[in-house]
């Protein structure tokens, strides 16, 4: 921008173009949109939801008090209304003898476990289920286990059908989904996913500025494609950044050699790769054929490289290796309010500096 | 189909007339399967297939690197009177892939001899070497063409190339555990479509692109 600007002032003291024009209508869009995107992305409140429960496994027969830790809760209010049950599956429920508040975040809840179930195994993974007239109802998967009783007493079984999930309260107000694992990081959605998209796009329009110079052979789109390129490289170095962020707090490392981390890492190296090869050539028009030949080849063996084989793959990332993809409860309609205009916007964006990146080098080419 | 192998009989008696070329290669093959036995001791079914493509892939590397090197460039300009690019670039393919299967025969005998038999499934290992062979020539051709040009020859074929070999390697690493046995995966057809695809994929932009990248 900077380099832009002064370039603007130095121009107008020699050219004095008639009036300085406009900005174009989608480089406002772009703006507006990503002002709209980093405050509703950060500002709107998660659900309420569970973070832990204390304790982790109980024997079954026997009462357990189970300590639950609320995000975003408000269990003082309203807290007679305040119900809890430990799920088994589908229907099969038993409900909380009674609960204690403590305070908004905090509070008690008692339960009896029967000793017989209704099937048999080792372990008993049981669904933690709240329900508040405020907070709407929120879950817990596997909030606790419970291994089988020592003494069975068979006629037990039939606990497990008496309660009732029902009346369950819905949450109002807009608001990001609460899920387990991600929290608060699932902001991130604005940030990193629209990263890659925007390098695709960014990547693609510089191969077609390719196919354009290997059809009419003019600097200028080679000039154009080179733009396109080291942008999406830096908007690929962010997407990676922000990726390994996400990851520390999800996976817990920033770099698990994940397929997915690989591959993209890969797709990099290879436009880092064609930046080296531009630098080692001294003739402009050798230099522009030669990038313009391998940066068409690059992104044609892209596709296999980012779509094709980390579906291939066991992976930890969404979309890959028989994980669902985004959508769900991953990406709800709140979500989508905020990411559909990210994903636009950042693409405005990239294309937007890497217009200000080519015509810079014009400049300096016409100086 | 004629004038093509008029050029890869020159290739190859340019080659035959070097006679270290082809000694060098071999004694590069065993002495990096003897510095990577030396320091593994004893090469277990997994990384038997590891060590393998490794060393293939360096050699492979050393192999297709002077493709274009060993002749001088007014020789080039004189098949570009002669012959039309395709004719060249599919003449020094040729001439790669049978190097490179030269390479991958000769190791598969080294690595034989001194780790011990892994193949579970020779047939299948020789198939994969074979499409490795060709897929690796069609691309490392195209990217020697391009590095020819530049000033830094030998480091520009490696650093352009490397990335650009991970999504036919990666087939063939699959294709390999299969055929070692070291993997549950009992239907490598997906391995086969994918890695065929990729190849003639690569296959089908490098000939559309040489002769662009080649006149100069």
């Amino acid at each position: 921008m900077v380099v832009s600007i002064s370039l603007a002032i130095v121009m107008q003291t020699t050219v004095r173009p008639a009036k300085a024009s406009p900005l174009a209508l989608w480089k406002w869009a772009s703006i507006i949109i990503l002002i709209y995107v980093f405050i509703a992305g950060w500002v709107v409140p998660l659900k309420p939801g569970i973070i832990a429960v204390t304790p982790e496994r109980t024997i079954a027969g026997k009462q357990v008090i189970l300590k639950v830790k609320g995000y975003n809760t408000f269990f003082s209010r309203d807290s007679d209304n305040l119900r809890a049950w430990l799920r088994l599956r589908g229907d099969t429920v038993i409900q909380s003898q009674r609960i204690e508040v403590k305070d908004d975040r905090n509070a008690v809840a008692v339960f009896y476990i029967p000793s017989a179930f209704p099937f048999a195994q080792d372990a008993y993974p049981l669904t933690l289920i709240l329900d508040h007239p405020t907070d709407g109802s929120s879950v817990l998967p596997n909030a606790i286990f419970v291994t089988p009783a020592v003494v069975i007493d068979s006629s037990e079984a039939s606990l497990w059908y008496k309660d009732k999930i029902d009346k369950i309260h819905d949450q109002a107000g807009i608001r990001f989904p609460f899920r387990n694992i991600l929290a608060e990081t699932i902001r991130n959605t604005y940030f990193h996913v629209p990263m890659w998209f925007s390098m695709i796009v960014l990547l693609g329009i510089s191969a077609w500025y390719s196919l354009r110079y290997y059809r009419k052979g003019l600097i200028i789109d080679d000039q154009k494609s080179t733009a396109f390129v080291k942008i999406g490289l830096v908007f690929g170095l962010l997407g990676l950044v922000t990726g390994m962020l996400w990851a520390k707090h999800t996976w817990n490392a920033y770099w698990s050699w994940d397929v997915k981390q690989n591959m993209s890492a890969i797709a990099l190296l290879i436009y880092a790769a064609l930046m080296v090869l531009r630098s080692s050539i001294d003739d402009e028009m050798q230099k522009a054929r030669l990038s313009a030949g391998y940066n068409m080849f690059a992104f044609i063996l892209l596709i296999p490289l980012l779509f094709i084989i980390p579906r291939m793959t066991d992976s930890l990332h969404p979309g890959n290796g028989g994980n669902p993809a985004m959508g769900g409860e991953d990406l709800d309609n709140t979500m989508r309010m905020v990411f559909y205009p990210a994903v636009i916007g950042w693409i405005l964006l990239g294309i937007w500096i890497s217009q200000l990146v080519y015509r810079v080098d014009i400049l300096k080419r016409n100086q | 189909m004629g004038r093509i192998w008029n050029l890869v009989a020159i290739e190859a008696r340019i080659e035959l007339r070097e006679r270290f070329a082809l000694a060098g290669l071999l004694l590069y093959v065993l002495s990096s399967s003897f510095i990577v036995f030396s320091i593994w001791r004893q090469l277990p079914a997994k990384e038997w297939g590891l060590t393998f493509w490794v060393i293939f892939l360096f050699c492979s590397l050393m192999a297709v690197l002077k493709t274009f090197g060993r002749e001088s460039e007014t020789r080039y300009y004189y098949y570009y009177t002669l012959y039309h690019p395709l004719e060249l670039f599919l003449a020094k393919v040729l001439y790669n892939a049978a190097l490179l299967i030269f390479i991958f025969l000769s190791l598969w005998f080294v690595l034989f001899v001194m780790a011990g038999d892994h193949i579970v499934r020779g047939g299948w290992f020789l198939a994969t070497g074979f499409m490795a062979c060709i897929g690796l020539s069609v691309l490392l051709t195209l990217i020697a063409s391009i590095a020819i040009k530049t000033q830094q020859n030998a480091s520009m074929t490696a650093i352009l190339a490397l990335p650009l070999m991970i999504p036919v390697l990666i087939n063939i690493l699959r294709l390999t555990a299969y055929s070692l046995g070291t993997t549950p995966d009992e239907n490598p057809w997906n391995e086969v479509t994918l890695l065929t695809s990729i190849i003639s994929l690569v296959t089908g932009m490098a000939l559309w692109l040489f002769p662009y990248l080649w006149r100069s």
